[in-house]
Parts: structure tokens; sequence; C-alpha cells
């Protein structure tokens, strides 16, 4: 059999059997230009973004009112002082969710007493709602919703008066 | 056409043979990569992060297999409460501590008996007193800590000898452990304190000579260790109620980055939490073991070399310490951080060394005098070189692959001796690693090698790279002008944050998180509050051994400017 590579297949197929053990033999030794933000793309890879963090922001009843979520932005409430950001929970606290009316509001009276009516709610523009008149079930009633929200919902911000900031 | 068609198609048995060879060239290519030691979709998340952030802060992170519901592992294993259980009476093997072949039973027979001699002897009481252990690493540093922390007296220690006339005007102790070499110098500070009545215990190690015992005045009373052991020994052991974790056992004296002295509270959950973050550094695959020889640059004084000491002793590893640890020499020379410091530890009786604690001038220069030795056989280097930096640019890397057995093996061998084999790990602490000995490093040593940041005020490492990570960021290094290696994400028992960030920036969501680092965990030692340590000639204070009252949300700043990139590791800035 004479040695005939001058076919085209064998060329073929020598020139790729050289080109593969070229690359064995002399691999490539400088990192890659771009660091790769996928982790299929190279071992070397960096995410893109850092894990998002809210900021821990004080908080007025007429600072938080916005954030109702009927625009499709954050959703945030608050219970004793503390501001919940809920947005997770779209389906129950968002416009059309059955405890809509608490976004954006102090609910912490409403959370008390079990309710979800809108006189539970006091008006922005007023001082916030001291919660004295609780009984102390009701008290009982509330931390254990906070205790629920804390471990479901995160905590972002808390909430004074109007003229306090 | 028809015709040049097949005549381009045209095969015969050559084809097949090259065919063959191509499927095989090309499977070999596809299949035979190396793995990586460690998946790299782990590494692209290596701290949990919380949720919140204060302002001007950055969020808290901790190690992600620690995670931020659990709570920090603050034992390395469930039976080990206080300091003395870190000696396991289930192990009786023999290890060697420097030049002493003992196992844990006859080391803690040695403890009770120095324990019970020091206190009848030096009339020392439990919680009223305190000693000052003046000693050079040796296993008689190890049985004092343990058995004055097992009476409940509190020992003092120094991270540089030019602390000890300060500590020995700010902190008389009732003892002072020292040795033979150190006396003179030692009795010269005192007589120069010259402060009248006050009465000095000494307790040497060695033979103190016959000229310097003459010399010794009437208010000084010198004994001799092995005495001292001797008498304890001979007599029923003295019982003390056991410590509770909480108890302060040490201070230990440090100079900050300003040149103040401060004083940092040990107490033994502290040292019980550095053990286990130790521990964690090592993967599943590869933890410390009775098999180990840890030899280590960082002397007992500090926090770091105590908690690596009594990790050696926990794993029930062989363990010694460099000529470069030894803080107390009657001659001025400072000990090179070199290769021969390494070298010098493997003079002691132990085995060969398998697990280094090295800093990292020690690893440069070992880096260094490795790849100068591969350099020699110039065109395999070359080669060997390049596929290890391949194989790495993978994530793998081995000490048994072909370019160890022709060109690394042979340079380690020339460098560090007979026991170049064994090192398994490299762990770099107490000091800054430059970013550009991190990959020579790799290829040099061709095993894990570990970045840790380390601090006076904490025990044991307080972050610490993977020990299977081999990722090589040089490129992003050069552009942002980093110097300085990676030192990864916090340790499992470590949270970590940064203050004095730039909110605006990282809002925009392009920035690193930049700021000064604090941590809180377990291993995060109590400082001396400040002003204790200011008043040099008002009185004196007493190190009380009780219940310290740990505060649980102060975080401890160790000043340190730290960058926190995408994937969770941090980065020392300058």
């Amino acid at each position: 059999m004479a040695i005939n590579i001058g076919s085209p297949c064998n060329t073929a197929l020598l020139l790729f059997i050289l080109y593969s053990v070229q690359k064995i033999v002399f691999p490539s030794a400088s990192p890659p230009k771009e660091i790769p933000h996928e982790f299929r793309n190279g071992y070397s890879w960096l995410p893109k973004y850092h894990q998002p963090t809210v900021l821990f922001k004080t908080y007025t009843p007429k600072t938080l009112e916005p954030f109702h979520g009927n625009d499709n932005g954050r959703i945030l409430l608050a219970i004793d002082g503390t501001v919940f950001d809920v947005t997770a929970g779209r389906n129950f606290y968002g416009p059309n969710g059955m405890y809509g009316n608490f976004a954006g509001r102090d609910a912490s009276r409403g959370m008390a007493k079990q309710s979800f009516d809108a006189e539970m709610l006091t008006p922005v523009d007023q001082p916030l709602d001291k919660l004295t008149d609780l009984q102390p079930d009701e008290i009982e009633n509330m931390k254990g919703w906070i205790e629920h929200f804390s471990n479901k919902y995160i905590i972002c911000g808390k909430l004074v008066e109007n003229d306090a900031v | 056409m028809a015709l040049s068609v097949s005549n381009l198609l045209v095969t015969d048995d050559l084809t097949i043979f090259l065919g063959l060879i191509a499927g095989t060239v090309f499977l070999l290519r596809t299949f035979y990569r190396p793995q990586p030691l460690v998946h790299p979709i782990l590494l692209g998340r290596q701290s949990e992060v919380a949720r919140v952030r204060n302002p001007g802060e950055s969020a808290v992170y901790r190690n992600y297999g620690t995670g931020l519901m659990n709570r920090f592992p603050i034992r390395p294993h469930k039976d080990v409460q206080v300091l003395s259980d870190l000696l396991r009476p289930d192990q009786d093997s023999q290890r060697t501590l420097w030049n002493t072949k003992i196992s844990n039973a006859a080391l803690q027979d040695r403890v009770a008996s120095f324990g019970t001699g020091i206190l009848r002897l030096a009339g020392l009481r439990s919680q009223e007193s305190n000693v000052l252990i003046l000693l050079n690493d040796c296993i008689e540093f190890l049985i004092a800590d343990l058995a004055l922390s097992s009476h409940s007296i509190p020992s003092m220690t120094l991270t540089a000898p030019h602390l000890l006339s300060p500590i020995l005007d700010t902190h008389p102790p009732s003892a002072i452990i020292t040795q033979a070499e150190f006396l003179p110098t030692l009795l010269e500070l005192i007589y120069d304190a010259g402060e009248e009545g006050k009465h000095h215990t000494i307790i040497v190690v060695g033979e103190p000579s016959h000229s310097v015992m003459a010399s010794v005045a009437s208010k000084v009373k010198i004994l001799v260790w092995a005495d001292v052991e001797r008498e304890g020994f001979k007599v029923e052991k003295i019982m003390s109620p056991l410590p509770k974790p909480a108890d302060v056992f040490s201070v230990s004296f440090f100079s900050d980055s300003n040149g103040q002295i401060q004083g940092t509270q040990l107490t033994h959950a502290n040292v019980t939490a550095g053990v286990a973050a130790i521990h964690a550094l090592f993967p599943v695959s590869s933890m410390l073991s009775t098999l180990d020889t840890i030899i280590s640059s960082h002397s007992l004084g500090g926090t770091y070399g105590r908690a690596v000491a009594y990790t050696a002793l926990f794993e029930g590893a062989s363990f010694a310490t460099m000529t470069s640890s030894k803080l107390f020499r009657i001659d001025e020379v400072t000990v090179k951080q070199d290769v021969a410091d390494i070298l010098s530890a493997q003079l002691h009786a132990i085995p060969s060394a398998t697990i280094l604690f090295l800093k990292p001038s020690h690893l440069e220069t070992l880096v260094d005098a490795i790849l100068r030795e591969a350099k020699k056989s110039f065109l395999l280097n070359a080669f060997a070189w390049r596929h290890k930096i391949a194989d790495i640019a993978e994530g793998f890397v081995s000490k048994d692959t072909l370019w160890d057995r022709l060109v690394y093996d042979g340079a380690r061998a020339r460098v560090i001796g007979e026991g170049a084999g064994t090192v398994r790990t490299v762990i770099v602490g107490e000091g800054l690693l430059p970013a550009k000995v991190v990959m020579p490093a790799r290829v040099a040593l061709s095993c894990p090698v570990i970045n840790a940041l380390t601090h006076p005020a904490v025990v044991g490492p307080v972050l610490a790279t993977n020990a299977l990570d081999l990722q090589n960021f040089t490129k992003l290094e050069e552009s942002a002008n980093h110097s300085l290696a990676l030192v990864g994400p916090p340790t499992v028992s470590i949270e970590a944050k940064l203050l004095g960030v730039d909110d605006t920036a990282i809002e925009e969501g392009g920035e690193d998180p930049t700021g000064t680092l604090n941590v809180r965990g377990p291993p995060v030692t109590r400082l001396l509050a400040g002003d204790e340590m200011d008043t040099s000639a008002s009185g004196y204070v007493n190190v009380h051994a009780g219940e310290s009252a740990v505060d649980e949300d102060a975080w401890t700043n160790l000043g340190v400017r730290i960058k926190v990139h995408t994937n969770g590791s941090f980065r020392v800035v300058a």
C-alpha cells in the first residue's frame, strides 16, 4: 500500500490529528481575556452582580404609603414600628389581594384584632396609632404576626412619626 | 464532475487508519480533561449574604456552609467544652510534640502534676493569681497553659518581646514562667522596675546556671520546672472546680497597627471555636488525622498560633514550630522567615511534615526556591509549567502527575529535603500574601494552598479561601491594580460586615463594597477595655477568671480594609 497522503480525506484527517496532538502537547497557558460570568463558560468565573440587598430605611406613614404595589412596585407594610417587604406575597398584599388594604400602611391594629377592615388603618397624615386600647391577647396576636412576618419576609426598615425625620 | 467528486472522496486503508487515530485523539481530548477538584458553581457563591443592610454598612456575610439561619459551630466535637477536653482521652496513640513523644494520657498526667506542683510551691490561688508565660514554643508552654486553665488561674502571654516591660508595669503577675536562657534578662527587668517589697516567683524551664542563681535577690523566688512537676507528681492531685466555657483563661497582649498595646481575653469557648474553624478549613476528603504532622510558624503567644497548636493537640497530630516563632531570645538576631526557617521545624524529632502553617514570606521564598530548582531542567520545565497551568485553569491540581515525577518532585526534594513528598496542605496566615505568588505557589507545591486572614483578636482564621479553589483572576487583579491575593469568605464561625461603604455606589449595582472589616462570632475575643491599658501608674488591674459578660451584639473592628467580590470572597485592599 503506497503511502499516499495526497488524497483529500487522508490530508484532512492528518491535519485534524496534528491539530489535536498539538493542543494536547502544547495546551494554552494564558488566562482568558474576559472573566466569564457563567460557570459553564470557564472555571475562573465571577457572577455579574452581587446578591441584591435592601437598604434599611426609616419610613414615615407618608413615605410608606407609595409602596402599595398598585404600580407593580415593592409592597411594604408596617407592624409595630417594623417595616416588612412583602413583595413576595403579592397575592395577599397586592392590589387585588385579600389583605390589600394593608399595603403601604401601618397594619398593627389590624394584625392585633385579626381584622382587615379599612377602619383598622389610620390616615397617613395623622400620628401613628398608639395601640394603647388593645387587650393583652391582641398584643400577643400581633407579636405572633410579627414573628411570622420576620420569618417569611424581609425586615427592611422602621416606621416613625411624620415629623420625626 | 462526478469523477472529480469521487476522486475527492477516495478512501483506502490509510484513511481508516488515520480515521481511527483521529477518533481516539478526539475522544482523548474531549473526555480525558482533568476534573475540577471543586465544582465551579460552588465557587460562585462562597458567602451567604443577608438580605438587608444598614445605611453605611454592607450586608452581613457568613460562610455559605454555615448559612444565615444556622448557629455557629463552637466546638470541634460535642464533648469538648473547656480547654482540657481538647486532649481526647479516647486517643491513646503516641505523637511527637516538638521533641517529646507522648500520648494524651501521659500529657494529661504531666498537666495535672504541674498544676498541683505550681499551686503548692508557688502559692497560687485559683481565680486570684495570674501567671505570665514567657516561654518560647515548647511542650512546657502547652502544659502550663492547660494546667493553669484547669485551675482557673488566668495566664498572660505576649506576642512580641518589647511588650514585656510595659506589661510587667501594668499587669504585674503573681508568677512568671520562663526559660533558663532568658532568666538573666528577666531578672534585670525586675530589678530595674525596682518595686520595693514586691515578691516575684519565677519558674524556670531548664537548668539555670549557678552564676545566675547566685545573683538572685532575696525578693525573687526561683523554682525549677522539673522540681515543680516532681512535687506535683508525688502528692495527691489538687482538684479544682471545672471552669466554664465562658471563663477567661488567658490574656494575650499584642500591639496593634497604631503601636498601642492591647490585651485580649481568651475564653475556653473562643479556643474551641477556633479549633473548629481550623478543622473546617480542610475538605472532607483530606481532613486532619493522627497521621498528620503540623508545623507552624506562628508563636503560641498569639491567638492564631494557639489555635493551631490546640488543633494539633485535638487531632492527635505531631506538632512543632519554627525558629522564627521564638520570641524570647538573648541575642539580637532576627531570624529571616525563609526556607531555612521552615526546615528548622523539621529538625525536631517529628515525622515528616504534612501540613504547613506559614507566613507569606515563607511561602514566597519557598516557591521561588522550588521554581528556581525546577528551571534547571530547562526544556522539561517549560512543558511542565505549561501543563500545570493548563490543568489549574481547569480546576485540577495534583502531586501525582507525570510532570511532578519528571520535574517538580525533584525540585521540591532539593529544596525541602526528604520530606518534600508528604506536604499535603499549606496554610498562609499572619501576613498579607501578594496576588502574584498564588499561581506559582499552586504549581510549585501542587497541593491546596489556603490563604487566611488572621488578627490577634480572633482565635483562628477570620477569612480563609476554600482549600480546593484554584481560580485565577490575574487579569482582573492587573486591571484593577489589586496587589494582594483573595482571602476567601468568612470561616464557618465568623460573620463579617464592612463599615464605611459607599451606599450610592452599591445601590447602583456596579461597585464591589469596600470598607473596614468588622466581625462577630464565637472565636472573636473580647479586648480589654481601652482605658485599662492606658493606666500604667494607677494600681493593679486584675484580670478576673469569671463570667465575662458577652455582649451578643458587639462587633469587633479589625481595622482592615476589605473589598467583597460578587462571588462572596473577600480581598484585602490597601
